[in-house]
């Protein structure tokens, strides 16, 4: 289970206030999904919780299975489970894929890789998300299209098997098809791992019809103002943000 | 077409190097705390010259480079990477040179110097073009490994020492065509920082 619990975050050194007394519960083997505007903390809450060094936690806790991770490292965190497929993949000239996974794999399981097993993995995985396999050995996300780079998160993905999944705008950069490709990876990934759960973050519910959620919150102004099920997020699509007080779902303030 | 290629190894001395370069080369320049000095000609029509210097660096020292345009057409690219690795002085002077009589070069360079503690380094690229028809550009950075790199391996269960290492490694060698078995002092050294 993942907890946020009454999150308040800014700007490191600021006082700009992002995230405003946030809370969310995801149960094991949930789909959560978290629709907003532009400049709402969508990505910040992300980051947060995967503890990016721009943002400060102010008050507040963030739990996995019941421990508190809020004062973890970046690395520790993703050893717990935690996974970040990242809105905007970094581009890390002179270090390849390949060597990226190995080393990532390794941390991870404390095991170090044998390369026949991982070549054939790669093989396989590659092929499942539309990646041309010369990609191994090419310098991490550099030369990328937009969607090569997304492929190449979720085959991360696929192969550091993490617990905890948050997706950040997995369908930028990504045509109709590739999104279709992506999703039905994961989708697959959480029938064969099915103590996975998922927060999809997104501002268009066309993903949606992919990955089919449990619940969907709206956020704005920092906090979780309604919460309810795919008619939710079916109704923004149809009449946008600026109405959203008086939408169907449960009212979050308190 | 296949280039002929120079492997260069200093380990604490400094070095004087003159090159001629009649046909398309690459030099992979590896240095260990040693000042050096290097002039390169380029002499023949269309010749073209990759020019990749790694460098880890522990006292004060510096690193001159000069290419000369001395043909038509002729292409350069150097690339310069340094590891800062105490408080000391580090500094690169990059020179590119095309005449007048020469004309439709390429004369580029890219300098970047990674402070691991708080080493005063300076890059200094000095493009003299005295032709209309070149193109040519520099490009600069001395500070640390980004943030947003460290993030990015961490949040794949990367601890930060390895992030580092790997960050390292990719950084001063950074050619897939490398024949490791030559530089074997070079990757031994980048284990030691």
């Amino acid at each position: 289970m993942l907890e946020i619990k009454n999150i308040s975050c800014s700007i490191k050194d600021s006082d700009v206030e992002i995230l405003n007394n946030l809370s969310l519960k995801i149960n094991t083997g949930e789909v959560h999904v978290i629709m907003g505007p532009n400049g709402t903390g969508k990505s910040t809450l992300s980051k947060v919780i995967m503890g990016h060094y721009k943002y400060e936690v102010k008050s507040g806790d963030i739990l996995l299975d019941g421990e508190s991770i809020k004062d973890l490292e970046v690395d520790e965190r993703a050893r717990r489970g935690l996974f970040l497929c990242m809105q905007d993949p970094t581009v890390i000239e002179g270090v390849s894929n390949s060597e990226f996974l190995r080393t990532a794999r390794g941390s991870i399981t404390g095991e170090k890789v044998n390369l026949y097993t991982f070549i054939k993995d790669m093989e396989n995985s590659m092929k499942d998300v539309g990646l041309d396999f010369n990609m191994l050995h090419r310098s991490l996300n550099m030369g990328f299209s937009g969607g090569e780079k997304k492929k190449n998160e979720i085959l991360q993905m696929k192969f550091l098997k993490p617990k905890y999944i948050i997706l950040d705008e997995l369908d930028s950069g990504l045509d109709v098809d590739s999104l279709k490709l992506v999703c039905e990876n994961i989708n697959n990934y959480l029938i064969e791992n099915k103590e996975a759960s998922l927060l999809i973050i997104t501002h268009y519910p066309r993903i949606l019809e992919y990955l089919k959620p449990d619940f969907v919150h709206i956020l704005k102004d920092g906090n979780i103002k309604k919460t309810g099920g795919m008619d939710l997020a079916l109704e923004i699509e149809k009449n946008g943000y600026t109405n959203i007080d008086s939408m169907i779902g449960n009212d979050n303030d308190e | 077409m296949m280039s002929k290629i120079i492997y260069v190894l200093d380990n604490n001395e400094s070095t004087e190097y003159k090159y001629n370069i009649c046909e398309d080369t690459i030099i992979y320049h590896f240095s260990i705390n040693s000042s050096s000095r290097v002039e390169v000609n380029l002499v023949e029509d269309n010749v073209s010259l990759y020019y990749y210097y790694n460098n880890i660096n522990y006292d004060d020292n510096e690193f001159n480079i000069k290419i000369n345009h001395l043909s038509n057409n002729s292409h350069s690219e150097v690339f310069n990477h340094g590891v800062n690795v105490k408080c000391n002085k580090l500094t690169y002077n990059v020179y590119g040179v095309v005449l007048k009589e020469f004309s439709k070069c390429r004369c580029m360079q890219d300098n970047q110097i990674i402070n691991m503690d708080n080493g005063k380094s300076t890059i200094l690229p000095i493009l003299l073009i005295d032709n209309y028809d070149v193109d040519s550009n520099h490009s600069a950075y001395i500070g640390k490994f980004r943030e947003e790199e460290i993030f990015y391996l961490m949040s794949r269960g990367i601890s930060r020492s390895v992030a580092n290492k790997i960050l390292l490694n990719g950084f001063l060698i950074n050619s897939d065509s490398l024949e490791l078995d030559k530089i074997n002092e070079f990757v031994l050294e980048i284990e030691k920082i």
